[in-house]
């Protein structure tokens, strides 16, 4: 009975929240091009305008993938929720949950029937690159910590000290994947404007709305799990200045960063996991 | 405990909305006045105030109420039209901020 509050009250703070710091994201964006930019909490108001606007569905769309994959992606960020803050479960659910998401972009963008979203559904498949510098954190963190599971890396944390000073390149693989995911990123090809907005472009009205709800969650998850992972028990206001803190660096790096194109996106990835990867067992080695 | 995390963001988000009808109900113009707002100003240093000083309150009242006061009048200044409530938020934090020092330095 708690446990289901616990996870309700979890769900809407993370949506709330993490609704906030992408308003925050697009606010400092717009500020770094001189513009005033819309106020913070736009995005929220965005994305509960969503669920009471029209919906349309295109003739070409695939039906039951069409609806079911928006519900997918909201079922599996708020999975996220229940594995991280909930219960502080184990790290290769995440990735599992990251893989997924790949997964309904790539079903999100095939099954509209547009063009945009099937080239950014085969976006998806190369950005499947973004997955190698979390799984290659992962692997760091269990070798310095002995343990997957979020509870176990917080108590050595308690006792050791912060991750981030004992394995600093599984930290940027970290961040590398939050950049990512972070709105206007120059990885973020299966988003890319060349494609309208890729796997999103044909979902309108509540589908939209279970869009945006999950990608808030998905930003709330990514920087709770980076702070828990990395900078152990930090406290209520830890995590609010260390989320709004990355929120604002990533803003920084997108104003400031035209989006690459996918081959650059997945060869640069795959460049920091790689040298990332050596300096960490060299680190661990020494 | 999250339960009280969640009374702060909402008490943010139905400041950060009162302050944006609040605010275009007032500046209807195409351009910005960029002169100091006293409603503004007076409602920013209250909420800063509260929520930096809340333990100040401790004893009297739930710390959780002065918290939640101070983070809706906080959205209320803000949340408003882009282009204002800037210097009113900035003299708040710096009000709040030295009763903050002069808490700690004093007692």
């Amino acid at each position: 009975m708690y446990l289901m509050a616990d996870i309700l009250i979890n769900v809407i703070l993370a949506f709330l929240t993490g609704s906030l710091l992408l308003g925050f994201h697009r606010k400092v964006m717009a500020r770094i091009q001189l513009r005033p930019g819309p106020p913070i909490i736009q995005y929220l108001l965005h994305s509960l305008k969503f669920f009471f606007k029209e919906t349309s569905f295109p003739k070409t769309a695939s039906m039951p993938f069409y609806i079911g994959i928006v519900v997918i992606l909201a079922g599996i960020w708020v999975t996220g929720i229940i594995v991280g803050p909930v219960t502080k479960g184990s790290l290769m659910i995440i990735f599992g949950i990251y893989a997924i998401h790949k997964i309904v972009e790539h079903n999100s963008g095939s099954s509209s029937g547009s063009p945009y979203g099937k080239l950014s559904c085969v976006r998806a498949v190369f950005s499947a690159a973004g997955e190698l510098p979390l799984f290659a954190g992962i692997a760091i963190i269990y070798f310095v910590c002995g343990s997957m599971n979020i509870s176990d890396i917080i108590a050595y944390q308690s006792i050791h000290g912060a991750l981030i000073f004992k394995a600093p390149f599984a930290a940027l693989m970290f961040f590398t994947l939050i950049l990512t995911k972070s709105p206007y990123s120059p990885f973020a090809i299966t988003k890319g404007k060349d494609i309208v907005s890729g796997f999103e472009t044909e979902h309108y009205g509540f589908l939209r709305g279970y869009i945006m709800f999950s990608e808030s969650i998905a930003w709330y998850v990514l920087l709770w799990l980076f702070l828990t992972i990395f900078f152990g028990p930090i406290g209520i206001l830890g995590y609010v200045v260390g989320m709004i803190i990355i929120t604002a660096i990533t803003a920084f790096i997108n104003a400031t960063t035209p989006m690459l194109n996918p081959n650059h996106s997945v060869m640069l990835q795959f460049t920091i996991t790689l040298v990332c990867l050596i300096g960490s067992i060299v680190l661990l080695v020494l | 405990m999250e339960i009280f995390y969640l009374i702060y963001v909402l008490a943010f988000i139905v400041g950060s909305i009162g302050g944006l009808l609040l605010s275009y109900k007032k500046h209807m113009e195409p351009f910005i006045i960029s002169e100091i707002d006293v409603l503004y100003l007076v409602l920013s240093i209250i909420g800063w105030i509260l929520f930096i000083n809340h333990s100040l309150f401790a004893g009297l009242i739930p710390v959780f109420v002065p918290i939640t006061i101070g983070l809706l009048l906080i959205g209320l200044v803000i949340g408003a039209r882009p282009g204002y409530g800037r210097k009113e938020s900035i003299i708040g934090i710096l009000i709040a901020g030295i009763i903050y020092l002069l808490k700690f330095l004093l007692f």
